[in-house]
């Protein structure tokens, strides 16, 4: 290894741990011992990464308040030094990272709401992708309507919530106090996609949310009707299903249909 | 992805001296770094701005509104890319994904060139997202011009580098900043951004005359400015980027006029953002000074 390589081995790990070692490579200033000096750059770390957590968490921020989400901050800049040249990627663990670390894991709460800003925050600078129209879909005769496959558009995500996170992320967004948080019998099912510049979420009703997932899996809409017949009334299976294509289409969180076979 | 395919050569003789021939990037006149909080701004009211300065991490995205809006801005404004992970002065493995992203992104704005700064910014797999100092020394310098000669191969250009600012010096140094990067740029071929602020901070810090560094610094290597503002401590400055371009500072913006000539200037403000027009007032002040300095020379 060369000298150059050991020093920047040194120096980083300095920052990172609070060891001294590197301090007798480096001068004092004219003004100010080194130990201030090199200080800087060890405050600078971890204030930065915390400050690109509480710009990616903005609500997380809020809930918590600043002495609570800059200490949660903190431990997970230890916990999972950042491995990206870019910071917009740092804060991506945080989900996992609270549901996996005492004390934060007692509190479910905390990791879905850092989960839905997570995909919030995935959706706006997610790929582009043309939007599927209403319009696009005058093209296919009615015989072919079953095997009908489509395709999300590429900021569309799905993503399963166990507690009240959508609502206290609604109440906190409007300024408005949260509710308390609280564990739900049945998971939240929320759809996430980007219209136009602007991240959605909606909570689907379950069924919905089956149709969404085997839709994504390119299961055709023939399949998909049959599939809703098992979860309420069969008549009313195709009607339904034809309803939520249709509001899919409508908000934009399709990119194409193609007839399969 | 075969990255040892897509390695240019770097053989020894590869890595002797051997500047990038590339034409001198123009001159663009007084121009502002490209701030979120001024996209609707700048797109309604296009704003007497001869050029902006986007940070390329903020684009290196898939997709959605940072780039739909940099390809608007892009439509009506001359754009340079100025980056903070280049990471050039690293002796950890050249991150080549992170270049690729940086040359994806340089094809979609075509920007009149591709910044950096002269620092490390992490090894061993780890980016600690800071602007960290080198030791100026034979054995970096050897190794900071074979990496700027690769990643000007893999971006098929000459990019520019940028003093930052330093809070601590090495006791193993063997040249000045100054002496560092005058060669640097003439055996890698690099262009030189020249960080008004930043000198004035390192210089501070380290106790040394601003005027020193900057008479040390080669003319015809200076391609672009950049005025800011800074914390100052009291015993150290900070390079906060997040005052307006103190007194000081416009003192030495004036003897880099005189040293340099016109030299496209920009304003960098990169937290405390006020609004567009406070910020129009600094580049505004850059513009006439140059002029007042460097009369009837700046046009054509």
């Amino acid at each position: 290894m060369s000298d150059f390589a050991r020093q920047q081995g040194a120096f980083q790990h300095g920052i990172l741990t609070g060891d001294d070692t590197v301090l007798a490579e480096i001068l004092d200033s004219p003004r100010e011992k080194r130990e201030t000096l090199f200080g800087v750059y060890r405050h600078a770390y971890g204030s930065r990464l915390v400050e690109a957590m509480r710009n990616d968490h903005e609500l997380l921020h809020l809930y918590l308040g600043d002495e609570m989400f800059d200490e949660m901050g903190h431990a997970y800049v230890r916990a999972r030094p950042s491995e990206h040249p870019n910071l917009r990627w740092f804060s991506q663990g945080l989900p996992d990272f609270l549901k996996s670390t005492e004390p934060y894991r007692d509190h479910p709460i905390l990791s879905d709401l850092a989960a839905l800003e997570k995909a919030l925050n995935d959706a706006f600078d997610a790929a582009e992708g043309p939007v599927l129209a209403l319009t696009d879909m005058a093209g296919f005769a009615p015989k072919l309507w079953n095997d009908l496959m489509f395709q999300p558009h590429p900021s569309a995500r799905r993503l399963d919530l166990n507690t009240n996170a959508p609502a206290i992320w609604m109440a906190l967004k409007n300024d408005e106090t949260p509710p308390d948080a609280e564990l739900l019998e049945e998971p939240a099912r929320l759809l996430i996609w980007r219209q136009d510049v602007t991240p959605m979420f909606r909570e689907l009703p379950t069924e919905e949310a089956m149709m969404w997932d085997e839709a994504a899996n390119g299961i055709p809409f023939g399949v998909l009707c049959e599939m809703l017949a098992t979860y309420d009334d069969p008549d009313g299976a195709a009607a339904r299903g034809a309803g939520y294509l249709h509001g899919w289409i409508s908000s934009g969180s399709l990119t194409g249909v193609s007839a399969g076979g | 992805m075969n990255v040892a395919s897509r390695l240019p050569e770097t053989s020894a003789p590869a890595l002797a001296d051997r500047p990038t021939t590339s034409a001198k990037p123009p001159f663009l006149g007084f121009g502002l770094g490209l701030r979120a909080q001024h996209y609707d701004e700048i797109l309604s009211g296009n704003p007497p701005i001869d050029w902006f300065e986007i940070i390329s991490e903020n684009y290196t995205l898939p997709g959605g509104q940072p780039l739909r809006t940099l390809d608007r801005i892009c439509e009506r404004y001359p754009v340079v890319m100025h980056g903070v992970s280049l990471s050039i002065a690293s002796t950890a493995p050249p991150n080549f994904e992170y270049l690729q992203g940086l040359k994806d992104l340089a094809k979609r704005v075509e920007p009149k060139w591709v910044s950096d700064h002269l620092c490390w910014t992490g090894v061993h797999g780890k980016n600690l997202h800071d602007l960290l100092p080198i030791p100026y020394t034979e054995e970096a310098l050897d190794h900071v011009v074979g990496r700027v000669q690769l990643v000007q191969d893999f971006l098929g250009r000459a990019i520019v580098l940028e003093n930052v600012s330093t809070y601590v010096q090495f006791n193993n140094s063997e040249m000045t900043e100054w002496e560092f990067l005058a060669e640097l740029s003439r055996r890698s071929g690099c262009w030189l951004l020249f960080d008004v602020n930043n000198v004035y901070v390192s210089a501070f810090n380290h106790g040394y005359d601003p005027l020193t560094f900057l008479n040390g610094i080669p003319p015809d290597r200076v391609v672009q400015f950049h005025m800011a503002g800074h914390s100052h401590m009291g015993t150290h400055i900070i390079d906060t980027h997040d005052h307006p371009v103190c007194e000081d500072v416009w003192d030495l913006y004036v003897a880099a006029l005189k040293r340099f000539g016109r030299v496209s200037t920009m304003i960098e403000r990169d937290d405390n953002i006020p609004p567009l027009d406070e910020l129009l007032l600094e580049v505004n002040r850059t513009r006439a000074i140059a002029e007042q300095v460097l009369p009837g020379k700046l046009a054509g």
